[in-house]
Order: structure tokens, then C-alpha cells, then sequence
């Protein structure tokens, strides 16, 4: 194996190397550990009740098993990172299939869980024009499958359920694995993660203190206007500051990081994470409300299923993917077909 | 245009755990996967290690709903029934399963569950809600049954009267009961041994009973439980004639 490939893949030994890693690592593990402290403060001085409380207890530790759940993968290395996410998308497409039913079309779902598989191979391969064939060719063969059934009753929602839950669960979360082809993939992952994160606590925060005008009362009754607009400058700013205070001169010239440091990039790629972090996130309540179910599942206390915790990842994955691939190239100068052989 | 309607899964906001010990469970990938596994290598050993012979699996539905019946001696029970189904069925076929035995911790319900497809039932605490809810998903679902009337296991290998059960899951449905009767189980895996001997298996499927007439109550509950043990003690009659066979005899 090529050792450049070799080292990204699996060396976790330049694991902080990068400022980014460090200093976000760092900054996660003191909020970890302030927030109890925080929330006992809180509580002794009345600010919060028993049931915030609990409620809020309950939300830690689950952040404290997500945490290092999405971390360590992308310290380990590459592999670790693009496998973690393959399996957190056949998780979520689980959720999907549950609360739509597809589920009971097995074909359907088998065809679906290869598709995503096979998208997790081509990524940890390197094999770009793999990687953009399968989504062509797995809709193709689900259309294909649903026929073997000779049910036609039902073939355009059934066939319309799992090609939308290939090109949410499969595609976009892929996009987000693709990342990590790059030389610099640990900062990028955590700025994107991070930031997806923020924008929902921006969102709930500006909401509370300044909204007035829900944005969409009948697909999420919370969300305001003012926690739209309010997430999306903050957000914009958080991206801003991380990439470019933490992406010193030398930092640059070090790691080869480019143009996407310039401030109007990073102001736009800010601004698209927050909208379509958003989006994503109304894009589920919309999906929930239409099946009629609160929650999509039950794995994390206090959020729900993983859907609706990761709900804002989905649209935010492909857009920055190709943003920053436009503006500044994922994997440049990075080994292509690294198990299945050269060539491009 | 109306024909599919988006319906969540019936277990839908149950952990992993309590999903596995849900009357109202629906399988998944995985659990179809495991189940295909499953019910192969049980069906393989059954016929290689216990020379399975099974006769009248005409008699078998060949669509559900259905509810299979047979004599228990042994944990072996359930795999000779599933042995004789077709494996589209798998994922429809629910055994009927001792709550106590083989979901008192979530380890034994993820293995019932995912393995063998098994329903709890508990023994102390069945309400008749438990069985209420079977009956239904019977009516409503193309689902079949593998249910050992006597309630538990035969420690002494005579069969042992039914409990009324059947009767409620049954009575007054054009659900068919399939009585059966499995003979060797007992000496090979009987209760409170671990190894099972080589012992030759053979199981007996009837010709399917109906209780459409039979009124919902105790009354035709207690008819048709006293009814389809005729049924597999007759089967059982016929077995016993048979040369070189004589395990697991009728009971009194």
C-alpha cells in the first residue's frame, strides 16, 4: 500500500497535528467537563427546575457517549473515519425504514444496504468515478428490483421511499466520508461537525431570546425566524473564526491548506452549513410530522433516534463536499485506487 | 394509486431490547438474515444428526394465518416444527416462546427474538390481553403460530392436558390449527439435559382442524383445547404403531 495512503488511513500518530484538531479537542473536552458543574451551578442558584434538570442531565450523557463517538474515529485515522460514517448511515437509513415501513420490502432494503456499502468501499478506496457511478446505478437497480415482486400496486411510492433514502442515507452522508480522501480531513470533518452542531444550539438560543415569527408552524411549531437568521450568522461567524484564526500563515504553508481560508469563502461555505443545516433539520420534522411519528427512534436519550440527531448532516454533507472541491480540492495529490490497483 | 400507505413499523419506539420482547415486533434485514441462518443450520442438524423424517407436510397451509400445535417434550420442539415450514415463511412465523425461559434477560430475548423468531409468552403473568393481541395479529396479519398447548415442557415424556389458549387465539376464526406430533424429542433432549443424544426424529403433521362455530368464551375455549389434543394424541396413536418407534407416548 502506498505509504501516503497507508498514513492517512491508519496513523493516528499526527492525530493533533494540526491546530484545528487539537484546539477543538481540547475546547469539547472542557465543555465536557465543565457542564456538570455548569448545570449544579445552575441548579443550586434556582435558575433551572428539577425537570430541566433531569432533562438536561439526560442530554449530557448522551453528548458524553456522541462525543467521543464521532471523535476518536477521525483521530484513529481515515479508514476509522470513513467506516464509522458508513455505519451511521445504514443506522439512520434503518430509522428511515422503520418509520416509513420500507422496511417490509426487503429487496428494496437489501439493494439500498449494498449501495451503501458499496459507496463505503469506493470512498475508503479512493475511487472517485466508483463513487459518483453507484448512485446512478443503485437507483437503477432499485427500480429494478421493485419489479421482481410484479406488484405494480404501489411501485412509484415504494420505488420514490428507498431512492430518497439512498440519496439522503447513502449519497449525502457519503459525501461527508469523502472528506476524509483528504490530506487535511481531520480539521475539515471537525469544522463541519462542529459548526452543524452549533448552528441547532444558535438556532434554539436566538430563537428563545429574540423570536417572534415561527418560520414554518406547521412543519416545526418551534423554529422562528429569529433563530434562522440569528443561527446563520452565528454559524457563519464560528466557521469564520475557526477556519481562519485557527488556520495561521504557518499552518498553511505546513499543511498545504488553500484558498478556502480567504474570507469570502469561508464566509459562504459558514453561510451555506448554517441554511442547509437548517434545512435538514426542517426537511425530518417534515418527514415526521407526515408519517405522524414524534421521534425516529429511541438510541440516544434525551434526542431520539440517531435521524434526529444527525437530521442537519444530510443536506450540509453534499454541499460542502462540493464547495470546498470546487474552491479548494478534496484529496489533491492523494493516492486514487488505493487496494484496487493505480490508475484514476 | 392508493395502494401503499406509509406505516410505521408496530414496534416503532421501543429501545433494541424491549423490540425484541414486543408482541407487535416486525422484522428487519438483520433479523430476516439471522432467521434464514438460523432455521437452515436447525433444519441441516435436524437431518443429519437426528435423521428428521417428517410425514403429512401436505397438510400444511400453504398461506398464513395458521397455527401449528404439536406435543412438548423438549427444546428441540420448536426447530422440528420450523423444520417443516417453507422458508418464505420465516419471518411470519412466530414460536411462541416461554417469557421465563428465553426472555428473562435482554441476551436470551436478542437471541429468541433474532434467531428464532420467538414471541414471548409468560406463563404467570398471561393475561388475557397477551393472548387478545395474538388473536388479533392473527386475524390482521398474514402471521402463523408454533404453540405447545400443554404450557411447558413434559417432564416425563407423557403429553399432558392442554390449557384453553388455543381455544382463545382460535375460537370463532376460520384460523386453521395444524396438530402435530413429534416423537423421539424426548429422548433426545429431554428437560434438565444439556447434550441431545442421537436419537431418530419423526414428526406427524394432521390435517388441519377449523373452530369457526366455536364460541369465543370459555366454554368453546376449553372444546377446542380438549379437541385438537384429540387431534395430536391421534397422531400420536398412529405413531406408536409403527414399528422400532415408541417415545414420548400419548398421555392419560
Amino acid at each position: 500500500m502506498n505509504p501516503i495512503a497507508k498514513a492517512r488511513l491508519f496513523d493516528c500518530s499526527a492525530a493533533f497535528a494540526h491546530p484545528v484538531t487539537l484546539g477543538v479537542t481540547i475546547a469539547l473536552i472542557v465543555v465536557l467537563a465543565l457542564s456538570p458543574v455548569v448545570i449544579w451551578a445552575l441548579t443550586r442558584a434556582g435558575y433551572i427546575g428539577p425537570n430541566l434538570r433531569t432533562e438536561l442531565a439526560r442530554r449530557y450523557w448522551s453528548w458524553l457517549v456522541i462525543v467521543p463517538l464521532l471523535l476518536v474515529p477521525i483521530l484513529l485515522g481515515a479508514f476509522w473515519t470513513i467506516v464509522g460514517i458508513g455505519i451511521l448511515s445504514l443506522l439512520c437509513y434503518r430509522e428511515y425504514a422503520r418509520a416509513t415501513g420500507l422496511f417490509r420490502e426487503k429487496l428494496l432494503s437489501l439493494v439500498l444496504v449494498a449501495g451503501i456499502v458499496g459507496l463505503t468501499l469506493a470512498t475508503v478506496d479512493n475511487w472517485y468515478r466508483l463513487f459518483v457511478a453507484l448512485t446512478p446505478l443503485t437507483v437503477a437497480a432499485l427500480a429494478s428490483v421493485a419489479l421482481l415482486t410484479d406488484r405494480p400496486q404501489g411501485y412509484i411510492q415504494r420505488v420514490g421511499l428507498a431512492v430518497l433514502g439512498f440519496l439522503l442515507f447513502g449519497t449525502a452522508f457519503a459525501h461527508l466520508a469523502w472528506f476524509a480522501n483528504d490530506g487535511n480531513y481531520r480539521p475539515y470533518l471537525i469544522l463541519i461537525i462542529l459548526s452543524v452542531e452549533a448552528n441547532d444550539v444558535f438556532a434554539f438560543c436566538c430563537g428563545k431570546l429574540f423570536g417572534r415569527r415561527k418560520l414554518a408552524p406547521h412543519v416545526s411549531p418551534n423554529k422562528t425566524v429569529a433563530g434562522a437568521v440569528g443561527a446563520v450568522m452565528l454559524t457563519t461567524l464560528l466557521v469564520v473564526t475557526v477556519g481562519w484564526l485557527l488556520f495561521p500563515a504557518e499552518v498553511i504553508s505546513t499543511h498545504g491548506v488553500s484558498r478556502l481560508q480567504e474570507l469570502r469563502y469561508l464566509t459562504v461555505f459558514g453561510g451555506l452549513i448554517s441554511v442547509l443545516g437548517q434545512f435538514g433539520d426542517l426537511m425530518l420534522s417534515a418527514i415526521k410530522r407526515d408519517i405522524g411519528i414524534k421521534d425516529m427512534g429511541v438510541v440516544i436519550p434525551g434526542h431520539g433516534g440517531l435521524l434526529d440527531r444527525f437530521d442537519s448532516l444530510i443536506l450540509v454533507a453534499p454541499a460542502a463536499f462540493h464547495f470546498a472541491n470546487y474552491i479548494a480540492g478534496i484529496g489533491v495529490n492523494q493516492p486514487v485506487k488505493i487496494f484496487t490497483g493505480g490508475g484514476s | 394509486m392508493n395502494a401503499w400507505k406509509i406505516v410505521p413499523a408496530a414496534d416503532l419506539g421501543h429501545s433494541e431490547t424491549a423490540r425484541c420482547s414486543a408482541m407487535r415486533r416486525e422484522c428487519g434485514l438483520i433479523s430476516t438474515a439471522m432467521h434464514a441462518v438460523t432455521w437452515s443450520m436447525g433444519k441441516a442438524y435436524l437431518l443429519l444428526w437426528h435423521r428428521l423424517k417428517i410425514e403429512g407436510a401436505e397438510n400444511l397451509p400453504i398461506e398464513p394465518p395458521f397455527v401449528m400445535v404439536a406435543n412438548h417434550c423438549s427444546h428441540l420442539d420448536a426447530l422440528v416444527l420450523g423444520a417443516a415450514l417453507p422458508e418464505r415463511l420465516r419471518d411470519v412465523v412466530f414460536p411462541l416462546a416461554a417469557g421465563d425461559v428465553f426472555f428473562s434477560s435482554s441476551c436470551r430475548a436478542i437471541c429468541a427474538a433474532k434467531m428464532l423468531n420467538a414471541l414471548p409468552m409468560w406463563r404467570k403473568r398471561c393475561g388475557a390481553h397477551a393472548l387478545a393481541d395474538l388473536r388479533l395479529r392473527l386475524l390482521k396479519e398474514p402471521c402463523a403460530f408454533i404453540l405447545f398447548p400443554e404450557g411447558g415442557r413434559s417432564r416425563d415424556g407423557r403429553m399432558m392436558s392442554f390449557k384453553p389458549g388455543i381455544g382463545m387465539l382460535v375460537a370463532g376464526t376460520k384460523v386453521p390449527v395444524v396438530p402435530c406430533f413429534i416423537e423421539g424429542a424426548y429422548h433426545a433432549l429431554r428437560p434438565g439435559r444439556f447434550v441431545p443424544g442421537r436419537v431418530p426424529l419423526r414428526l406427524r403433521v394432521g390435517p388441519p382442524l377449523m373452530f369457526a362455530d366455536v364460541t369465543n368464551e370459555r366454554e368453546g375455549w376449553n372444546l377446542v383445547a380438549r379437541k385438537v389434543r384429540i387431534a395430536v394424541e391421534r397422531l400420536g396413536d398412529i405413531t406408536d404403531r409403527a414399528p422400532q418407534t415408541a417415545n414420548c407416548p400419548p398421555g392419560t
